[in-house]
């Protein structure tokens, strides 16, 4: 798919934060994906109606967002993490290194979130897996969050996931 | 029982006297291997149930995939092995995420079904959290707050720092408190939705904004641990028919050397003259009466006990009568014609005789009659506690 950032519907966005990292730095501890995605999901939600909960559940996608970036990632270069807002919807974009060849993976990944039968493609992942792949996850963001999915590959080898959150309509 | 502390502030337990599998706190485990105990301690509580097995995820507060396809796997496994198994997951209505990836589990495995734990948080619940009762606990905070507005700094209560008001009802006392002492932070939480909404509201109309309402079990909160300064507990002790798992909570939340702050009432001392047989008749029965939901109205002087058995040290207590003479006396008179209402119908609801509710309603009518004579006096006392959690 690769589909490149609609910059009419970007420009409706407010950029909340940015926060980068070199890689190497990142991948030296697991622990890093948990302590970034609970610090700036409290940083963002702080004025959403209900912020404890808002940040929990934020802080549930991008850990998982972040946990795809450790486990594909290489040591070249930053992570990258945005985010955004527009009314109820909160936009996260993470872009990071990963190898030659791994574009083509998540291309078809982000895809299949957005096809008819994501859901039934998760259902079958977790009936079935040992382990969650990196496709499984990307699906569990779009059935349980209701999260929209796209990937930017403008900045090879670098590649960006843009994932819209609706979760405040979801808390509320 | 079984209990295993694990890396990421995470525990599982096995009660095989309840049957109930419970995962709590944060787990995000880079591989299956750091989580294998608790895989095993699942296994091995499966083997050990007939029939059902509950699954108690209320209070787990994160789990990534990689956990969460472990246990699952373990569940849908034994389910495939074991005709005879039913499984039942208890998710909660705070924690949006739980209820959302569990839910597929009924869908995957006919022998698994989700629940929602949304129901009463406390026996008394629907009488307090009675949108009707909103204007009373307005009232009840008006006349408290000009007592509170003093005694807060005694017990810690200063500008700058980091509050949270648990079972903060309608929100008024959140927002008296940030008028008066400006703290850096303030959390509101209450498990009644139109209570949080009619709050959001109001603070809204008034344009006061930086209060963090939040919707939560008192008694499991999703609220880290040592964040705050300062935690009140206001009327709410004696009304939880089991204060001593919320006082842990507290004691949870609280930083070292910050302090926890309850209030509480002891109702057989109400009182007011004229009329003073009347009125201490009914408040004497009116703290029997409601032994039978679970409410305790006496708590009030048990809370050094009950702060001292949590744990906290450099414990405060003293008390304060609010009375007629707080302002308007009929406040005081609108606070007491609502508690007939509400306990009135409690008595109903107890099966109370038809000539002990007239005599018991009497009791307040004669409060009121106290509290608006022009030689009157009438009282509602309060004790408000408060201890230091350990550094």
């Amino acid at each position: 798919m690769g589909a490149s950032v609609n910059k009419t519907t970007e420009t409706a966005f407010e950029p909340l934060l940015q926060f980068d990292m070199e890689m190497e730095d990142f991948l030296s501890d697991w622990h890093h994906c948990d302590h970034v995605s609970t610090y700036l999901a409290r940083m963002i939600s702080h004025n959403r109606t209900d912020p404890v909960r808002h940040s929990n559940f934020f802080s549930s996608a991008l850990n998982e967002l972040l946990e795809v970036s450790f486990r594909g990632g290489t040591t070249d270069g930053k992570i990258g993490l945005a985010i955004y807002r527009q009314g109820a919807t909160e936009r996260v974009q993470l872009s990071f290194p990963c190898p030659p060849g791994q574009a083509r993976f998540y291309r078809e990944a982000v895809s299949k979130t957005r096809e008819s039968d994501a859901q039934a493609r998760y259902l079958d992942a977790i009936s079935n897996d040992l382990a969650p792949s990196r496709e499984s996850v990307l699906l569990d963001l779009a059935v349980n969050y209701d999260a929209r999915l796209r990937l930017d590959e403008d900045a090879a080898p670098a590649i960006t996931l843009i994932v819209d959150l609706p979760l405040e309509g979801m808390v509320s | 029982m079984i209990a295993a502390s694990l890396p990421q502030r995470f525990k599982v337990d096995f009660d095989p006297n309840s049957q109930i599998f419970s995962l709590a706190g944060t787990i995000r485990p880079r591989s299956i291997d750091e989580i294998a105990e608790s895989i095993q301690a699942l296994r091995e509580a499966i083997d050990t149930v007939r029939g059902v097995l509950y699954i108690d995820v209320k209070r787990l507060i994160q789990m990534n995939n990689t956990a969460f396809q472990a246990f699952i796997r373990v569940a849908l496994d034994a389910c495939r092995e074991r005709s005879d198994l039913r499984l039942i997951v208890v998710t909660s209505s705070v924690v949006s995420w739980t209820t959302r990836m569990f839910r597929h589990l009924s869908t995957i495995e006919p022998q698994i079904s989700v629940e929602v734990y949304d129901s009463m948080f406390y026996p008394g619940q629907d009488y307090f959290e009675d949108t009707s009762f909103i204007p009373i606990l307005r009232a009840q905070t008006k006349l408290t707050w000009r007592h509170e507005r003093t005694i807060l700094p005694r017990h810690g209560m200063r500008p700058g720092i980091a509050v949270a008001d648990i079972c903060c009802g309608i929100g008024d006392f959140a927002v008296l408190a940030q008028k008066e002492f400006q703290p850096s932070r303030i959390v509101a939480l209450d498990h009644s939705k139109p209570s949080l909404a009619y709050a959001r509201k109001v603070a809204a109309e008034f344009g006061v904004t930086g209060i963090e309402y939040t919707y939560g079990d008192a008694s499991e909160m999703l609220l880290e641990d040592n964040q705050f300064d300062f935690v009140s507990c206001r009327h709410s002790l004696q009304v939880f028919n089991q204060p001593e798992l919320l006082l842990k909570e507290l004691y949870r939340i609280v930083k070292p050397g910050g302090r926890v702050y309850i209030t509480n009432e002891k109702n057989s001392h109400c009182l007011g003259e004229p009329r003073a047989q009347s009125i201490q008749w009914t408040y004497n029965e009116l703290a029997r009466l409601l032994t039978n939901f679970e409410i305790d109205v006496e708590f009030g002087p048990k809370s050094r006990r009950y702060l001292t058995d949590t744990g906290f040290d450099d414990i405060l207590v003293e008390s304060f009568m609010v009375t007629n003479l707080d302002g308007d006396p009929q406040d005081f008179a609108d606070i007491i014609a609502g508690w007939e209402k509400m306990f009135a119908d409690m008595a109903v609801r107890n099966g109370e005789a038809p000539e002990f509710i007239e005599r018991f309603r009497q009791g307040f009518r004669d409060h009121i009659f106290a509290a608006l004579h022009p030689k009157g006096y009438a009282g509602w006392p309060i004790w408000a506690a408060s201890g230091r959690k350990p550094l």
